[in-house]
């Protein structure tokens, strides 16, 4: 999307030396004279952000820089919000099909107490990828059979997981049981092998085992409130207790209709605040998840549909219908090296049916939303994270260049490997 | 000239009834009288009388005097066909899994042995022969006292063509008669052909071949590796002096050995697929499978190339998820199958039906009658069972119809073949015959009241 130029280079050894210079001064700044698309409300026309030590002091047009702050000039430029990507793998794992560089799950059904954010590799060659294309921050999610761990909202830029935090317990990952799993794709990797009626047993089992999980979970926290005699503290009970208080979600991961009916049943058995997640087939289900006001995290619609006979746009329509049905969604890409595609994952869906404020929703405040960061990320308001990008169109569409990105309020590096292969391959000698 | 000629001819005769009438109970001679006669070869005659000797036809036709020596069955409201032939069984050989899918994919892989792989390395190539037991005889595996042989006699069969069927070279199959103390005195032709199913060699480790191209570039080398190994035998068997000897190789032997080729071929495309490979290994083809061969008609009619086609039709798997829906590709394939024979009737392929693990009259009079719903008539019907796989295996001057001079395999039913209601009143097998017991009755459920 974009390549370093000589100007660009130019432009990184200045910013280099100011580093050096003033290392305060580097995430704070005046950014002026641009379009403002907060995504919060009215897009600001000739507007300005005020960013303060890597916040937002101030968003508006009669903003001015106080004495000996930096300015940059945006003029006929377009701000918007970092993009958030709701659900990737990466800092967890690198090369899937190299074990060692893989992190993404642990042994065993029940893993509540794992955080991702301490296993991410802030060092990982996807993020400077990912970040070209203005995604500024990622949900990092652990995955296995059942309850795989917590998932970390992180910025895609930082020295240590510690600076990369947005929120390390941002929600608990659990895959529901599935009979068949989805159709090869999806839960296909989980899913229960044999016959109907194996299938079955297993499917029971685990339902009843993850009942069982979120019970203990209940009567921990009143042997611990009670201060009970020989009260054992326990890491994965311990990391149960914001879940069944409902105040960490549950992201479900239920791909197939049977399994988001089954997601909302549980998490109405259990009292739980939940998200559905990689919901596929959840235009099947749009009454119940409306009147239980659940919100969905979809993947990529560029992608084929879960059945043979579905038509061929199924998951491009979805979001569509979804908005139109009232549904709050977030796209993600449940993927690492194509987590970059985000915008234009979601820009497909306005060619079958979404407003395209709505697809920009969808991978910005939506996201955050759901996720429950929104008092930090997913728009451009006073008091947030200064994650933005500053663009000379459209970030849904592939031409669109970016100029600047924000994390935090750091102007942060556009380079990254795919611009090294392209810089190394156009030099090649003809 | 006459008495030089007579003379060994009867000796021979002699020879085998000497040879036959070891194990001979009863009567050798039998006539059906004022019976209704499906010849197959013509049409059927409807009074008429069969006489049976010493395990051969002796006559048949509608003014047939009837030998004095004769046990006479009185035929009226009976119908005499010639013997069914199952044209791709496991019948025979004891604990064999009926005959793997047929390239689909659709039913379980064979089991029986696996070919002895040489266990120090890794496969490599063709040159390893990996998964061949084409020198494997189905012959040399019958077992008579095996139960499949008398459930398939008391449906109305009395020859099978086995072949064995694990491996990608599987082996050599066999055409038997469904009785006989000895297996040795059952068999009809021992060698019918190689079956070749499309399977990977199986393993973890890669082992060669594991994809269909692969597979199919090692029977193709196979074949080529077969007709320069008979090149070289022939040459060194003429100048055994001043030339090296070619080695030994017993998968090139059973592949020489065997008159023709079985390749799988259920799906059109693979009807298509196996017509241009059969052509390609310059061997007489025979395709086995057929659920969308209804697709493939003109492909087979202008290639030439008889198909056997699976009464076990595709249905849905019984522990099939009862939520899951099935595709209309799926729901079309089910739909459809039943109507491959009826369309390869019409089109003037040449085809047989083969039982795929059905045993019972019953389901394979409920399996036939869905192609005789879908089209099919029920004299083809009759030939596909009878006629068809006897020409198709080149045995049709011995088997499949009623003529003089064939072997006495009949099927005396009381009402047509294929009807619900119909009995197969006698079997004969070699002149033999049976009576089939009645089905055994089910097993009587105590009720509450009568506890």
């Amino acid at each position: 999307m974009n390549r370093p130029t000589v100007l660009s280079f130019c432009g990184l050894v200045l910013l280099g030396t100011a580093l050096t210079c003033s290392a305060a001064d580097t995430n704070t700044f005046l950014l002026r004279g641009a379009t403002i698309h907060t995504m919060a409300g009215k897009d600001i026309v000739n507007g300005s952000i005020l960013v303060r030590d890597g916040k937002i002091a101030g968003v508006g047009q009669d903003l001015s820089a106080p004495s000996g702050v930096r300015v940059i000039e945006g003029k006929g430029m377009q701000v918007y919000p970092g993009i958030i990507d709701a659900g990737t793998s990466i800092g967890l794992s690198e090369i899937s099909g190299v074990a060692v560089t893989n992190d993404v799950q642990e042994v065993g059904k029940f893993n509540p107490e794992l955080r991702a954010s301490i296993a991410v590799n802030p060092e990982s060659e996807h993020i400077p990828v990912t970040r070209a294309n203005g995604i500024t921050s990622v949900l990092a999610l652990p995955d296995g059979p059942l309850i795989s761990g917590q998932a970390s909202l992180i910025h895609l830029d930082g020295w240590t997981t510690d600076q990369m935090e947005v929120k390390r317990s941002t929600v608990m990952h659990l895959r529901m049981p599935a009979i068949g799993g989805a159709g090869g794709r999806g839960e296909g990797r989980f899913g229960a092998r044999g016959s109907f009626d194996e299938q079955k047993k297993t499917f029971d089992k685990d339902v009843a085992d993850l009942n069982n999980f979120f019970e203990e979970a209940r009567r921990y926290k009143q042997a611990k409130a009670a201060h009970s005699p020989g009260f054992k503290p326990d890491l994965k009970l311990e990391a149960m207790q914001p879940v069944i208080d409902g105040e960490e979600p549950v992201l479900i991961t239920a791909v197939r209709e049977r399994a988001i009916r089954d997601a909302i049943t549980f998490g109405d058995k259990q009292k739980l605040k939940i998200i559905l997640c990689q919901a596929t087939e959840a235009y099947k289900v749009m009454d119940e998840i409306k009147s239980h006001n659940i919100p969905v995290v979809l993947g990529p619609t560029l992608a084929l549909p879960l059945e043979e006979d579905d038509p061929y746009d199924r998951p491009a329509t979805t979001p569509g219908e979804l908005y139109k049905a009232g549904i709050k969604f977030a796209i993600a890409s449940f993927s690492n090296e194509f987590s970059r595609d985000l915008p234009y994952q979601a820009a497909a869906a306005v060619a079958f049916g979404l407003p395209k404020e709505e697809a920009m929703k969808a991978i910005t405040v939506n996201a955050a939303q759901i996720l429950g960061v929104a008092n930090t990320v997913g728009t451009i308001e006073e008091g947030k994270s200064a994650d933005f990008m500053l663009v000379d169109g459209d970030p849904l569409l592939e031409q669109t260049q970016i100029k600047q990105l924000f994390i935090k309020g750091n102007d942060v590096n556009l380079d990254n490997k795919h611009n090294r292969l392209y810089e190394k391959y156009m030099n090649r000698p003809k | 000239m006459k008495t030089s000629f007579l003379l060994p001819k009867t000796l021979l005769v002699l020879l085998c009834a000497a040879l036959a009438g070891l194990s001979a109970e009863g009567p050798q001679v039998f006539a059906i009288r004022n019976t209704r006669v499906v010849r197959v070869s013509g049409p059927p005659i409807e009074d008429g009388t069969v006489v049976v000797r010493d395990g051969l036809i002796e006559a048949v036709g509608a003014n047939v005097k009837v030998p004095p020596d004769a046990w006479v069955i009185e035929g009226k409201g009976l119908t005499v066909y010639p013997g069914m032939i199952d044209a791709l069984s496991t019948w025979g050989i004891p604990g064999a899994a009926p005959p793997a899918a047929a390239g689909g994919g659709r039913r379980g892989g064979g089991g029986g042995p696996a070919a002895p792989t040489t266990p120090q390395s890794v496969i490599r190539g063709p040159e390893d022969r990996p998964s061949n037991t084409s020198y494997l005889k189905a012959a040399d595996q019958i077992v008579a006292a095996d139960p499949s042989i008398e459930t398939g006699r008391n449906a109305g069969f009395t020859t099978a063509a086995t072949f064995p069927n694990s491996n990608i070279f599987a082996g050599q199959g066999v055409i038997f008669d469904l009785a006989g103390e000895r297996s040795g005195s059952m068999i009809v032709s021992p060698s019918a052909g190689t079956y070749i199913a499309m399977r990977s060699a199986g393993g973890f480790g890669g082992s060669f071949p594991g994809s269909l191209m692969g597979i199919m570039a090692y029977v193709h080398q196979i074949y080529l590796d077969a007709d320069h190994y008979k090149l070289a035998k022939q040459i060194y068997s003429q100048h055994p002096q001043g030339l090296q000897r070619p080695a030994y190789d017993r998968t090139l032997e059973g592949v020489l050995e065997s008159p023709r080729v079985l390749l799988p071929a259920a799906r059109a495309v693979e009807v298509d697929r196996m017509i241009r490979f059969a052509r390609e290994l310059n061997r007489s083809a025979v395709l086995y499978g057929g659920d969308e061969a209804w697709r493939a008609v003109d492909l087979l009619k202008q290639s030439g190339t008889p198909i056997l086609v699976s009464l076990k039709w595709p249905e849905r798997s019984r522990d099939a998820d009862p939520a899951a829906q099935d595709s209309l590709h799926t729901l079309e394939m089910r739909d459809k199958a039943p109507g491959t024979p009826g369309a390869l009737a019409k089109g003037g392929v040449k085809f047989a039906f083969y039982t795929d693990g059905l045993a019972t009259q019953q389901d394979i009079n409920r399996s036939v009658k869905r192609a005789l719903d879908a089209g099919l008539t029920q004299a083809d019907a009759v030939r596909a069972l009878t006629l068809s796989p006897a020409e198709i295996y080149g045995v049709s001057d011995r088997l499949g119809s009623i003529d003089k001079g064939k072997i006495a395999n009949l099927v005396v039913t009381e009402g047509e073949l294929f009807q619900d209601k119909t009995k197969v009143k006698y079997v004969f097998v070699d002149g033999l015959k049976f009576e089939p017991a009645a089905p055994a009755a089910p097993a009587r459920r105590n009720t509450e009241a009568t506890q």
